[in-house]
């Protein structure tokens, strides 16, 4: 296990948000994290990413605690793509991409061949090639998030972890997102996203999380975890599950 | 940057130089012209030290913006003029500290306890969030070490004028041992200012993103604020308190060039060499054969420019 939880408790100002947690992340899946507003998806994932520091225990990264890992190394296994993002001024988008290649440049920040074809490469994967010489604080809030998404992208981590990163997106540019991370994962990459939408999460994750008030209550394939009990007791949702007709995952419908 | 430096070598002089003079003095220069022996001696430490000053001062105010993200933050905003001249006071006045220690030593301790205490007053070292108690903080503790330096000066009258002097900021007396014991700190603060550079972009995408793609941002806070006081402090023990070079200085250059920080720095240290320099001739100028404090003139060319880019809300 590459990415796992010992014990882990974290919140902010001493309040636990997630409580106790033990948990082995599977290498090479798509994984997601649901659960409703305020049981702790979200702090679990900043803590996976380093970007909270635990109240006990600990992130092991290769069976290391994550403090002890220089951060430019870390920066080159795992990438972050937070749920909100502040809008830079007078950043070009292929300048703010071009971010994402930091943990790999030396002296002064220069990019080589190497980075470029990357930075070419994601730019076209999130469609946001035609924007590259417009200023990030002038884009809608969808394409922003597609900016950023390329920028985590650049990264080139072999684990990726995104925070909704649906929110703020046209349906056509989520369904292009999934798509988009299911390539990611067939190159290997494993993918953990925090989603909203129960549906897109069984259509196209392979391993959920439920969590409820900080603790982790199910998980497991869509198909063994998506139950009516299961939809009542975290979600307190009366639903029924059917099949979804085209991907034969399962799907729920709210009575 | 040059030419200012050029007119200033030979400008508003109460003997006569030439401009041809000025440029003698550093290519043949003649031991028998009082002229050139005013331009080597009196005139050329000078301006290499306003120009350095100038840029110590804008790198300083750089390198401050990138690291609170916030466009007020500037060595007199933020307490660390003061709080160095208050040290400065504390060692010309006091006199069991006279001598202890020299006054560049003093300005970059008092400063860099001002910094300190602004940073944990105003909760800089989480940056992003309420970005006016930063300002508040840095006002209030500016306003106490002011108080407090007024209040030594009133005491030790005798040694009175020498801070009274230092606090306008003058170039009057920068001689060629000003300069020497200048240039070291100042080219070691510089270099790590742009060393720095690429960090304080990713800085400015917030915390989260910067920790995310591998910078130590306790560590990045830590030598930035460390370079501020080099820079800083060996500025003001060698001309005094100079303002507004740190507050504009990095604007104008953003203006300019962008947001990058590894291609505005160098231009913010040009402009605020030359600026500098510009202000010192001038300030030989305005009441000529007496002098105006190049601290005050800098004030007169800031305060228009600062209301401009208020106007213009490019902060």
């Amino acid at each position: 296990m590459s990415l796992s939880t010992r014990h882990l408790s974290v919140g902010y100002h001493q309040k636990a948000i997630v409580k106790h947690i033990d948990l082995d992340l599977p290498e090479g899946k798509i994984i997601a994290l649901l659960g409703p507003n305020g049981c702790g998806k979200s702090t679990l994932l900043k803590a996976l990413a380093r970007l909270l520091t635990p109240m006990q225990g600990e992130v092991q990264w290769q069976g290391k605690a994550l403090h002890e890992i220089p951060s430019k190394q870390l920066a080159r296994q795992l990438a972050l793509l937070p749920q909100t993002q502040p809008i830079p001024e007078g950043i070009k988008v292929k300048d703010l991409v071009a971010y994402g290649r930091s943990p790999y440049t030396g002296f002064w920040g220069r990019t080589n061949q190497t980075d470029q074809d990357i930075i070419h490469q994601v730019m076209q994967e999130t469609g946001i090639s035609e924007l590259a010489e417009q200023l990030v604080s002038e884009l809608s809030g969808g394409q922003r998030q597609r900016v950023w998404l390329a920028m985590t992208l650049a990264q080139d981590t072999p684990y990726l972890l995104l925070d909704e990163p649906t929110t703020y997106m046209d349906l056509n540019h989520q369904v292009e997102l999934m798509h988009l991370l299911r390539r990611l994962n067939q190159q290997g990459k494993t993918i953990i996203t925090v989603l909203h939408d129960i549906n897109q999460a069984a259509r196209y994750c392979d391993h959920l999380i439920v969590m409820k008030e900080g603790q982790i209550i199910q998980q497991g394939l869509p198909s063994d975890v998506l139950t009516r009990e299961l939809l009542k007791s975290v979600f307190s949702l009366e639903a029924q599950i059917h099949q979804d007709p085209i991907a034969k995952t399962p799907m729920c419908v709210v009575e | 940057m040059l030419l200012i430096s050029w007119l200033s070598l030979f400008t508003w002089s109460s003997i006569t130089i030439s401009p041809l003079d000025a440029l003698q003095a550093l290519y043949q220069f003649d031991q028998d012209s009082i002229a050139q022996h005013i331009v080597r001696d009196l005139r050329l430490p000078r301006v290499l030290v306003a120009l350095l000053v100038g840029a110590c001062l804008a790198a300083a105010g750089v390198i401050m913006q990138g690291l609170t993200l916030n466009p007020l933050a500037s060595p007199s905003v933020l307490g660390v003029n003061a709080g160095a001249a208050l040290g400065m006071a504390l060692v010309s006045t006091i006199t069991p500290w006279f001598g202890l220690l020299g006054t560049t030593v003093a300005a970059m301790i008092g400063g860099g306890l001002a910094w300190s205490l602004v940073m944990l007053l105003g909760s800089g070292w989480r940056t992003g969030n309420e970005q006016g108690r930063l300002v508040l903080a840095g006002v209030a503790i500016s306003a106490l070490c002011a108080a407090l330096t007024k209040a030594l000066v009133i005491i030790e009258e005798d040694q009175a004028s020498a801070v009274i002097t230092w606090l306008a900021g003058s170039l009057t007396d920068a001689r060629w041992q000003t300069f020497d014991a200048f240039w070291p700190v100042a080219v070691v603060g510089l270099l790590g200012a742009s060393l720095l550079s690429p960090s304080l972009n990713l800085l400015q995408l917030g915390d989260d993103n910067a920790r995310n793609l591998g910078v130590s941002i306790g560590c990045v806070k830590l030598i930035g604020s460390f370079l501020v006081l080099l820079l800083v402090g060996a500025s003001l023990g060698a001309v005094g308190s100079i303002s507004f070079v740190g507050l504009l200085v990095p604007h104008m250059a953003k203006l300019l060039i962008g947001q990058d920080h590894r291609r505005f720095l160098p231009i913010a240290i040009l402009l605020g060499a030359s600026l500098v320099a510009l202000a010192d001739t001038l300030s030989r100028a305005i009441i000529f054969p007496m002098e105006t404090p190049a601290g005050a003139i800098l004030a007169l060319i800031g305060a228009p420019f600062f209301i401009y880019l208020v106007r213009k809300k490019t902060l």
